[in-house]
């Protein structure tokens, strides 16, 4: 308190002088109102400081051991149905329970990684353009938000490459958040959920990983699907494709009506390498796609924007 | 990228028996991503060539009237105002009722109707190149070449209108260059429909390389050719005037791929740029010559110095830097090569003579160019795939044919300093045969071989192809194969440098015969184990979702002021340098401050009571690096209890939440007045907030908010929450509860104190050592210093 009457003393003084800027010879006025000015502001913003400080100190202490407070009833939880998971989470679980099933390990994403796990490690040439299609973040230290749950790649066939030894196998998924600068609109948002899938073994080809993309779909929506695929390219697979469902019929789809779930392919041997595992001895196959677009099916859902908004009327649909 | 049917069907032959949507069906689902589909096979309906056969000024106004020639149907009467129309010429006439093709994808398209203009019945128009939707030419009306033409002629069958334009994504083309060129997409298109591909005529037979040392002498000199592999250079002198402007092929292609008609010269470098996927640069030779000083061109490609600067075609003038390539007049910059052309040597219609450029670029340089100058051009996006060397001189010289009306080749070079030996040489294409014979190869390295077995293919992609198939199936696409029992040597051929390992000629075979003819098969392998941290996760959303809260996800960025309002070091966090906007300028280093953003919210909505909760990971530059060298984050836990209007203390209600989830998880924790300080627990008020521990170690914070914090997110009084540490928790989690049966004696016991209820609670576990006690309300008479706490205990 008498740290905030002082501040408030020395304004009042501030102001005074202010007020002699005309005794000041012309030339030196501009130097001498911004040498105020600043001073002006400093305390300003001391004084903020100290009524914030002020606000703090009128609070009572409370007895943090206890139940509750003094002459007050017990505290009780809101109720059940009030209560609600948010559907991004419930479907990523879902999700991951589905591939457990089938044998997937989970591994989940970091949310901060560097341009070696993103990029280098997964075949992309130095400064190639196509490192420029992911639209990345940065920080100032040259750290990336990663803008694709591949990122984990390395680091998942580092972790299994024993089990792949002694098993035979490695088969993980990696769900995670990522980022891309983009703008945000209806159907772009530049925080949103993917799930990565990596498998390797001696003998593994494409259309087991064709069979596993099925089979997990068709659980997933609970019925039969057709599916299809189209070549794409991603520096870390090859060949590389992309997955295609026909939209199930119980989400309003037509025949021949068919959606994009994802990237796949064959893991690069340049991938492989790097992990320390012998592309000579070992294939595997990858996959990598958006959770957003699979619960905005499901749901019916228009505007991506909902899942960030922390809005409450939307998040209660979903208890 | 924009493709059109029709272009397309020039370089390869469709069977009949493939409809247009089986055909983009499987350019879809073997060659590339189809983002869309746009159908102009109705836009020139009721457009036809007519004959203006007579013309009569209209007095008093710029308008003309004629009477056209329509065909069968005989004379009809319309008013037109263009300057160039006249009497005999063949132009264009848009029919009443026919819609105006520019506007046939804007939301009221333009229908032409039948109108009197100045007391004179007009019917229909006559129409200019930029209401036909071929660029912006608005000068007059389009004209046509007589002889390709009469009366009555369908405007869309003449130059193949009714077309579908497919949108090609281009970033799934990102490692085939050739493609970006209607020829080399032709030629994939023939192997997807399992035919041979007939290399096109389009790229001259005839060496006009003689022209070098004729006439016109003209130097290159590339400083490295890291940054420049080839460098060809034709000269063009004018002999005569070009044709009359008429309406032609190339103009309707050229605006069907997304570009406009400039002029003859332009239009021919980016005709075929879009046919075979390498870009040209047209040069005015005398301004060329005139920058440089000297009496003939002397070009020099290098990379800028810094400070260097150059005023662009589009009058930008750009501050260059040392990773730039650009192109000199003598010392003189006159262009950013691969991007765009200088101003200072620009054609114009006074241009005489040409220097026509036909080039290949670094893509690492262009790349940084691209972004540096913010510079996206047709040309650019085809440099950045890394168009090969092996064209230039061939895509020169078409370009010369193209303009022989008006130029002839009076001198040339060809600068290739290092010339690499093609993977293969395509002997059926002349390109390829000239290609061997220009270039001596005896410098060169031994041509680069991928050797597999057909046991390999088939085992990646798991499938039974056989030798032959195989073998068929890459040479219909250029490859070179010797076979021999079931072993495969092959050569790629010039145009694919991205070949050079198994699995790319293993992806040839699978894409090509179709990924979807593979069967899917399930592997079996080994049962997986559990992610504790996962399970724990999904645990505590299902536990706190029953408990009637929220869950929420909010933004991992935040802004530098959130961070100052809740007092956490702005400092400590990492901060995006490219961050979309201040709010989301830095990485958050807890979950309170952006779930009190989103209390303050739903207050606003108004929602009257809820908790609303996340887990999600943080980071805090303080917590340093892990093995990796990568910021260490944290999985945490936040919640946050809000309601409008309610006089009670809000810790308990928060409290209640971390103990209940506690309980719920078998962890024994205790709450105590809180003595540390951590990021977490900077916005929570110390006289109202407890540290939660778990076997004595600190695990997170539960408390109400400081005052100046609540004001500065403008939230009701009744307010308070939880952070935690859920690696700290993890390990704690047990799954197994303690179960006991038998009947129990409950009593209660009130006892009048002036000590906190933890003190009191350990006296009574001392007596009751068995027991469960769990807590009664406190009262406190008014006036009176002691509290009467009351606890229930069950033994």
């Amino acid at each position: 308190m008498v740290e905030l009457d002082q501040l408030k003393q020395e304004l009042k003084k501030l102001n005074v002088e202010a007020g002699k800027i005309r005794e000041i010879a012309v030339e030196k006025r501009a130097e001498f109102g911004r040498k105020l000015n600043l001073r002006k502001r400093e305390i300003l913003a001391r004084i903020a400081e100290a009524e914030r400080a002020a606000l703090d100190v009128e609070v009572q202490p409370i007895d943090v051991t206890a139940w509750s407070g003094v002459n007050e009833p017990l505290p009780e939880l809101y109720p059940t149905l009030q209560g609600s998971r948010h559907p991004l989470m419930t479907e990523l679980d879902r999700v991951t329970e589905i591939y457990q099933m089938m044998g997937f390990e989970v591994v989940e994403s970091q949310q901060l990684d560097d341009e070696y796990h993103m990029f280098d490690t997964l075949n992309f040439a130095k400064d190639h353009p196509a490192r420029d299609g992911y639209d990345t973040f940065r920080t100032e230290e040259g750290l990336i938000p990663p803008a694709h749950t591949s990122t984990m790649q390395n680091r998942v066939l580092k972790r299994y490459r024993k089990q792949l030894e002694g098993r035979g196998t490695l088969a993980v998924v990696v769900p995670g958040r990522v980022y891309r600068n983009e703008d945000v609109d209806a159907t772009h948002e530049h925080t949103f959920y993917q799930c990565e899938g990596v498998y390797v073994s001696r003998d593994c080809n494409m259309g087991q990983m064709l069979g596993i993309l099925k089979e997990f779909f068709e659980k997933y929506y609970e019925q039969k699907l057709n599916i299809r695929t189209q070549p794409g390219y991603f520096p870390f697979t090859e060949p590389s494709l992309e997955f295609m469902i026909e939209k199930p019929k119980s989400l309003g789809g037509k025949k021949g009506d068919f959606l994009e779930m994802l990237g796949c392919g064959m893991i690069h041997p340049n991938v492989l390498k790097m992990a320390g595992i012998d592309p000579e001895e070992y294939h595997g196959f990858a996959w990598g796609g958006g959770i957003d677009r699979l619960v905005m099916l499901r749901y019916g859902l228009d505007d991506v924007r909902y899942f960030e908004s922390g809005n409450l009327n939307f998040l209660r649909e979903f208890g | 990228m924009k493709i059109s049917l029709n272009w397309l069907k020039k370089y390869v032959k469709i069977p009949e028996s493939v409809s247009n949507e089986e055909l983009i069906r499987l350019i879809g689902s073997r060659l590339v991503e189809v983002e869309g589909v746009i159908d102009e096979t109705h836009k020139y309906d009721n457009i036809y060539i007519v004959r203006v056969e007579t013309c009569e000024k209209i007095p008093d106004t710029h308008l003309t009237l004629c009477q056209i020639n329509v065909g069968d149907s005989g004379l009809v009467q319309v008013v037109c105002g263009a300057p160039n129309v006249r009497e005999g010429m063949l132009a264009v006439w848009i029919a009443p009722g026919a819609i105006v093709p520019a506007s046939v994808h804007e939301d009221a398209p333009f229908v032409i109707g039948k109108r009197k203009m100045q007391g004179y019945e007009s019917n229909g128009m006559l129409a200019g190149a930029d209401e036909l939707d071929f660029g912006e030419d608005h000068s007059g009306i389009v004209e046509i070449e007589p002889e390709t033409a009469v009366p009555g002629d369908k405007l869309a069958d003449v130059f193949e209108l009714n077309d579908l334009i497919l949108e090609i994504e281009n970033k799934s083309l990102t490692h085939r260059p050739d493609c970006f060129g209607i020829i080399g997409f032709a030629r994939e298109v023939a192997g997807v429909l399992g035919a041979k591909f007939e290399p096109a005529r389009i790229l001259a037979e005839t060496s006009v390389k003689k022209a070098f040392s004729a006439t016109r002498a003209i130097t290159i000199s590339i400083s490295s050719p890291n940054i420049c592999q080839r460098y060809t250079a034709l000269i063009l002198e004018k002999h005569g005037e070009m044709k009359a402007k008429y309406l032609t092929w190339v103009d309707t292609v050229l605006s069907k791929s997304g570009m406009k008609p400039i002029s003859p010269i332009v239009d021919a470098t980016n005709y075929l740029m879009l046919l075979t996927g390498q870009p040209l640069h047209a040069f005015d030779y005398d301004k060329f010559v005139a920058v440089g000083g000297k009496d003939k061109p002397e070009i020099v490609v290098r990379l800028a110095r810094a400070g260097e600067k150059l005023i662009l075609l589009d009058d930008t003038e750009v501050e260059l830097n040392e990773n730039d390539i650009v192109i000199c007049s003598g010392e003189t910059p006159v262009a950013l090569a691969g991007a765009m052309g200088g101003k200072s040597t620009m054609i114009d219609e006074n241009t005489k003579n040409i220097i026509l450029e036909s080039a290949t670029f670094s893509l690492y340089n262009l790349r940084k160019t691209q972004m540096a100058h913010g510079i996206f051009s047709e040309a650019v996006t085809r440099f950045t795939k890394g168009q090969p060397p092996y064209q230039t001189l061939a895509v020169a010289e078409a370009c010369a044919e193209m303009l022989a009306d008006g130029f002839k080749v009076t001198g040339g070079a060809d600068e290739y300093p290092q010339p690499e030996r093609p993977n293969a040489v395509d002997r059926r294409s002349s390109v390829g045969r000239r290609f061997e014979e220009e270039n001596k190869f005896s410098s060169c390295s031994s041509p680069t071989t991928v050797k597999i077995t057909t046991e390999e293919i088939n085992g990646l992609l798991g499938t039974d192809y056989d030798e032959k198939s195989i073998a068929q199936t890459l040479e219909n696409v250029g490859f070179g194969v010797k076979s021999k029992r079931n072993e495969l040597e092959i050569l790629a051929p010039l145009w694919r440098t991205d070949i050079h390992i198994k699995e790319d000629i293993t992806e040839e075979v699978g894409r090509l015969n179709g990924y979807d003819n593979i069967e899917p098969t399930l592997p079996l392998h080994a049962t997986a184990e559990k992610n504790e941290m996962w399970e724990l996760k999904k645990q505590i959303r299902n536990t706190l979702a029953r408990f009637g809260a929220n869950e929420v996800l909010t933004y991992s960025f935040v802004s530098g002021r959130l961070l100052e309002r809740v007092g956490q070091d702005v400092k400590n966090s990492y901060r995006i340098v490219n961050s979309i906007s201040p709010e989301l300028q830095y990485i958050r280093q807890s979950l309170t401050p952006s779930l009190l953003e989103k209390t303050y919210l739903n207050e606003k909505l108004p929602v009257e009571k809820f908790a609303i909760f996340e887990m999600n990971q943080v980071y805090c530059k303080e917590w340093g690096v892990d093995a990796e060298k990568v910021p260490a984050g944290r999985m945490k836990l936040g919640l946050v209890v809000a309601e409008r209007k309610n006089p009670e203390t809000a810790f308990y209600k928060a409290k209640l939440y971390a103990a209940k989830l506690f309980s719920e998880l078998n962890i024994s924790a205790e709450f105590v007045p809180i003595k540390r300080v951590e990021a977490e627990s900077k916005p929570y008020e110390p006289k109202r907030t407890a540290e939660i521990l778990i076997d004595g170690e600190y695990v997170g914070v539960v408390g109400e908010f400081k005052n100046s914090v609540r004001s500065e997110f403008k939230l009701a009084p009744y307010v308070a929450g939880f952070e935690i540490d859920l690696e700290l928790v993890k390990n704690q989690a047990r799954s197994t509860r303690e179960i006991k049966f038998g009947a129990k004696k409950k009593e209660d016991v009130t006892i009048t104190t002036d000590r906190t209820y933890a003190e009191v609670l350990r006296e009574l576990k001392d007596k009751y050592p068995e027991a469960t006690i769990t807590p009664g309300t406190i009262y406190q008479a008014p006036g009176q210093k002691n509290r009467n706490i009351t606890f229930h205990i069950e033994y």
